[in-house]
């Protein structure tokens, strides 16, 4: 855990950096000092007086982008889950398992009843930052916005920014390899083959060396 | 413009023929009726809907089919067993050709594939999706059922990319003890539409281009995907006006056609003004790649009909 003088460093003492939210989606950012992010499911409702309030209708990559973006700003210590849940799919009932339970070694998300609940993209770390930054206050189902706004008022008083740096979930790349010449089982004619597992379009050398020794 | 050394198998639905070497056949095209938010729908659980604006709709599609020559499916959306109902007895009487259930809902797509089991209109109906969400219920569900087509979902959260997605499918790499494609023998398909799932841009949308190609050199079975969804889900892009957002449409339907798919499943039914010319014309540019390496094409392909 940082000290509290690195919590107010410039650069950082806006308990964020900029800029913030760095993953993209649909969503509306308010005051980014704010502690309270809203997640309205898949209700087009947006209430007012959240950091970040935004639909979410997938159980695997909206949930990672829901994660990405609070871990990355301190202020936040509140996530309202509202809005009705997006039918099969269950981001709401997977997010309340992801922040109970975490993930399994595939990936998993532990106790989601979604379709296909995966973690795939968040660096370790991520999960456990987002389990110990947030709170979460489901009332998943709520659609009335007003209702919804004093949500974000009562528990928005009072909130101290997470004491540690923003946690940037950075994508993580797949690494390039190496592939060597296969055999092509793709043709072009002509003589040119493609390995479709190796994604090579190469010249058939075998069929080219019969045509020469052929001609010869 | 490819041509496979393995084997390329046609799958017939109704009458309607998916597959083949690139080239061979046209491609076939879905469009999706009553999807959420659709603005014909009044009532998404009761299905309740406007039938003039969904008859038009629907005649819409078939008549551009009827013109290009690339064949149709209709794809129908439904959010729960009593909506699939009213679906299902709307298309009965103005659709011919086969068709897609799809829910996000596992018990109304169960429920949809009873319902096409106990009315008769099980050969015409294709299963969206067997998936790693597909539990034993709906496993269950599916062999009892008499549907015997269904769209294979390839999509490997614990190992994305190209390899994750065949491996989801041959042996179901880390997360399943059996591939699906055993999977759903056992729960009595016979027809199966390989589909790689599509991801937004910038999370892997691209890889369903590749895999288009390494499934059919692969496995010889048709592919398809939802490529549409990698469009309509770039925030970029939607700020964009409409006929801007419909070019990006068209663009990625004929990308994944060049890639080796046999059919697109192009998303919104409106859609079809934009998706018809452009898969037509795709068609005709991959056939014509073709010609020296296949077979012409037959009479009711693009080819033929419009040029």
């Amino acid at each position: 855990m940082a000290e509290e003088s690195d919590i107010i460093k410039p650069g950082l003492n806006a308990g964020y950096e900029d800029p913030w939210p760095p993953v993209r989606g649909d969503y509306q950012v308010g005051d980014a000092n704010g502690s309270v992010a809203v997640v309205t499911l898949a209700s087009s409702i947006i209430p007012k007086g959240a950091a970040i309030c935004g639909q979410c209708k997938t159980e695997n990559l909206g949930v990672e982008k829901i994660v990405a973006n609070v871990i990355s700003n301190c202020n936040i210590r509140i996530l309202i889950l509202c809005g009705v849940e997006s039918k099969g799919h269950l981001p709401g009932d997977t997010i309340l398992a992801l922040h109970k339970n975490g993930i399994d070694n595939q990936g998993r998300i532990i106790g989601s009843r979604g379709a296909i609940p995966f973690i795939q993209n968040l660096p370790e770390g991520a999960i456990e930052r987002f389990q110990q930054q947030v709170e979460l206050v489901n009332c998943i189902g709520q659609e009335d916005t007003q209702q919804i706004e004093e949500l974000i008022r009562r528990h928005g008083q009072d909130c101290q920014p997470y004491p540690d740096r923003p946690f940037q979930v950075i994508k993580r790349s797949v690494p390039s390899r190496r592939v060597s010449f296969g055999q092509g089982d793709i043709s072009f004619g002509s003589r040119v083959v493609m390995d479709s597992y190796a994604w090579l379009v190469i010249e058939d050398n075998a069929a080219k060396a019969d045509a020469e020794g052929s001609e010869g | 413009m490819f041509r496979f050394s393995k084997l390329q198998s046609i799958v017939n639905v109704a009458g309607v023929k998916f597959g083949g070497q690139c080239g061979q056949l046209p491609s076939v095209l879905c469009g999706t009726i009553f999807y959420q938010g659709h603005r014909i729908i009044e009532d998404e659980e009761r299905g309740t809907f406007n039938k003039t604006a969904a008859e038009r709709l629907v005649t819409r599609q078939a008549e551009l089919s009827e013109e290009t020559g690339c064949p149709s499916v209709l794809h129908l959306y439904g959010r729960s067993p009593a909506a699939f109902v009213k679906y299902l007895d709307f298309a009965e009487g103005v659709w011919d050709g086969p068709f897609i259930i799809d829910s996000a809902d596992p018990a109304t797509r169960i429920a949809a594939a009873r319902l096409v089991s106990e009315i008769g209109l099980a050969d015409k109906a294709i299963y969206n999706s067997i998936s790693l969400a597909t539990d034993k219920k709906e496993a269950q569900a599916l062999a009892e059922s008499e549907v015997d087509s269904a769209i294979i979902l390839a999509y490997n959260p614990s190992q994305p990319g190209v390899d994750g997605s065949l491996a989801i499918l041959e042996t179901g790499g880390n997360v399943r003890e059996s591939g699906l494609l055993a999977a759903a023998g056992e729960m009595g398909m016979r027809n199966l539409l390989i589909d790689p799932a599509v991801l937004p841009l910038g999370s892997g949308a691209g890889a369903a281009l590749r895999f288009s190609v390494a499934a059919k050199a692969r496995l010889g079975l048709p592919v398809g995907s939802g490529i549409h969804n990698a469009v309509s889900s770039w925030p970029w892009l939607r700020k964009k006006e409409m006929t801007i957002r419909k070019g990006c449409d068209a663009a990625a339907g004929a990308m994944q056609l060049l890639a080796g798919a046999d059919f697109l499943l192009y998303g919104p039914i409106e859609s079809a003004e934009i998706i018809f010319p452009a898969a037509a014309l795709a068609d005709i540019l991959i056939a014509e790649a073709a010609s020296d390496l296949e077979k012409p094409p037959g009479e009711g392909h693009p080819l033929q009909r419009l040029v």
